[in-house]
């Protein structure tokens, strides 16, 4: 099975990068961090430029990328059913749990692409235009350089865990309807909908999209000077990220499963 | 040896809808089955059961007698599936497409020979979406071909293609049943097609199996039907017409048509000759598929 879901997602891969549609988030995402310069300029007087950073990531992965990877999710098996080459799939020694099992690994992969590139990006841009020493006070360093770096890395990690539930939410969504428009209008129109009445409802805590500040909360509280804790925060986000990226991969099973695709 | 395909019982509904009804039907390896029947008549469903995309309501199928349901991965590699209106990743080439699908199939290496045998190979490096609908019918053919599959399910693989090409595809697909002994279900409006290839015809209407004949059988002499050269045809089909024993008598290209009601050639001969009419030849006809098809549809 393992092998078989490896080949589908390297299929998935290739296909995807010969897309054009594919390298749409990147280049906005890129283009939000070097817009975060307007808000949040950076000059090299000395003073550290992780506050760029801490601006610039959140801006570019909250909004721009989240959008992009649901957008791109959605599509994900939407177009196959809309185009019909999911029958020349489904007629191969492939199981439609492995068909959407590469569609997640996909979709992950997406993710990982634009929170390595807004990283990328960031860092880039804080360390040519500015400078990326330690962050300090009063002439001591609070934070040394190396510890930002970790603050960092280990927030790009925890943001992949809203990511995957994004992106098994808008698989299953794509798993629902026969075309690419329709299925990104609905995953968004969703998310928009839950995001306006989670919190009057009071079940913000169990909506993984209320974690996508989560894995960058350290790293901005360094930057204002605020020791902030990783836990518990970054359990519940771990615990109810990882839960509904499950379910909602589960419910995409159930639905491929059931249906029919005779045309 | 156990049959290629064996369908049982299999009813498939879409809501209220029945697209097919009952079926059964035993499919031998090596043995070319025809789909016969009007649009709506359940070929194109029965295809998509066979081939693992739907769900039959209730009913069994066996492939190489393994259920698709339950052992779907010992089938597929197996298998080759082209269904009407094919569809490929427009944005890259002929060979990318195959080189893809192949790769799930695990069979990578027969692409080359497969652009080859359906005529491929000089627009292999074109994009799929720039081709006509004839030459993506050819990529459908040539990805289910892919892997050398034991049995092949066809829904139209003609449709869009000119003479020519129809030709070349049947011939390929006699060549494979009779050289190679791949089982082949093949649907189709063509009548002459399925003439020409298949073992066996199937006839669905309205969802279920209305006649299942060896395309032999059906192409035989018919007792009833003859074809008489005689000298002045008009007045001759005229007093044949009359005839209680004749069902009709139509002149059509200097000959005269005969259907017999309850009468036999002899007869018929003998009549002509005992009324002075100097027959030179009497010519049993044979059926078409197309006359069997309207008569079991009641057309």
């Amino acid at each position: 099975m393992i092998g078989r879901i490896w080949t589908a997602y390297t299929v998935e891969l290739r296909k995807a990068l010969r897309s054009a549609s594919t390298y749409v988030g990147p280049v906005l995402v890129m283009l939000a961090v070097a817009g975060a310069l307007v808000v949040h300029p950076v000059d090299r007087d000395g003073a550290s430029d992780y506050g760029f950073v801490a601006y610039a990531t959140p801006l570019a992965l909250n909004l721009l990328g989240i959008f992009m990877t649901l957008v791109f999710c959605s599509g994900l098996v939407a177009s196959e059913l809309s185009h019909g080459t999911i029958r020349m799939v489904l007629v191969r020694p492939l199981l439609r749990r492995e068909f959407l099992a590469a569609k997640l690994l996909l979709g992950m992969t997406y993710a990982l692409g634009l929170v390595v590139l807004v990283a990328a990006s960031a860092w880039g841009t804080a360390h040519a235009l500015g400078d990326t020493a330690g962050v300090g006070y009063g002439g001591e360093i609070l934070y040394t350089t190396s510890q930002m770096r970790w603050a960092y890395g280990a927030g790009m990690l925890l943001s992949m865990a809203p990511f995957a539930a994004a992106v098994s939410y808008a698989v299953f969504i794509s798993t629902l309807t026969r075309s690419t428009g329709p299925a990104a209008a609905l995953s968004l129109g969703l998310w928009l909908l839950v995001e306006g009445i989670k919190h009057p409802l009071g079940i913000e805590a169990y909506v993984f999209s209320t974690y996508l500040e989560t894995p960058w909360r350290v790293f901005s509280g360094r930057v204002d000077l605020i020791d902030t804790a990783w836990f518990p925060e970054a359990k519940y986000c771990l615990g109810v990220s990882l839960a509904m990226a499950l379910t909602f991969a589960f419910l995409s099973v159930y639905v491929l499963n059931r249906r029919n695709l005779n045309e | 040896m156990p049959a290629c395909i064996q369908i049982a019982q299999v009813t498939k509904t879409f809501g209220a809808t029945v697209a097919v009804s009952d079926l059964s039907l035993e499919v031998e390896t090596g043995e070319v089955l025809g789909l016969l029947g009007p649009n709506g008549a359940g070929k194109s469903t029965t295809l998509c059961m066979l081939s693992g995309l739907v769900r039959p309501t209730s009913g069994t199928i066996a492939l190489f007698g393994k259920d698709p349901l339950v052992q779907f991965l010992d089938i597929a590699p197996r298998m080759g599936v082209l269904m009407e209106r094919p569809a490929f990743y427009n944005h890259l080439s002929v060979r990318k497409n195959l080189s893809l699908l192949a790769a799930l199939s695990g069979r990578e290496v027969t692409i080359d020979r497969t652009l080859d045998l359906v005529g491929l190979l000089r627009v292999a490096s074109q994009k799929v979406g720039k081709l006509s609908r004839g030459m993506r019918q050819r990529v459908g053919l040539a990805q289910a071909l892919i892997g050398d599959p034991e049995l092949l399910l066809l829904d139209e693989p003609t449709s869009g293609l000119d003479v020519e090409s129809t030709q070349e595809m049947l011939h390929l697909l006699r060549r494979l049943a009779d050289e190679a002994h791949v089982t082949i279900v093949f649907s189709s409006h063509m009548m002459h097609e399925v003439e020409s290839l298949c073992d066996r015809v199937a006839i669905l209407n309205g969802g279920r199996l209305v006649a299942c004949e060896a395309t032999d059988d059906l192409m035989s002499y018919d007792s009833s039907a003859v074809d008489v050269v005689v000298e002045a045809p008009e007045g001759a089909a005229r007093r044949l017409a009359d005839q209680a024993w004749v069902e009709s008598a139509t002149l059509r290209s200097g000959r005269i048509e005969v259907r017999l009601r309850d009468g036999t050639v002899p007869q018929l001969t003998a009549f002509l000759v005992a009324s002075g009419y100097k027959v030179s030849g009497v010519i049993p006809k044979r059926r078409t598929l197309q006359e069997y098809f309207l008569k079991v549809l009641n057309v």
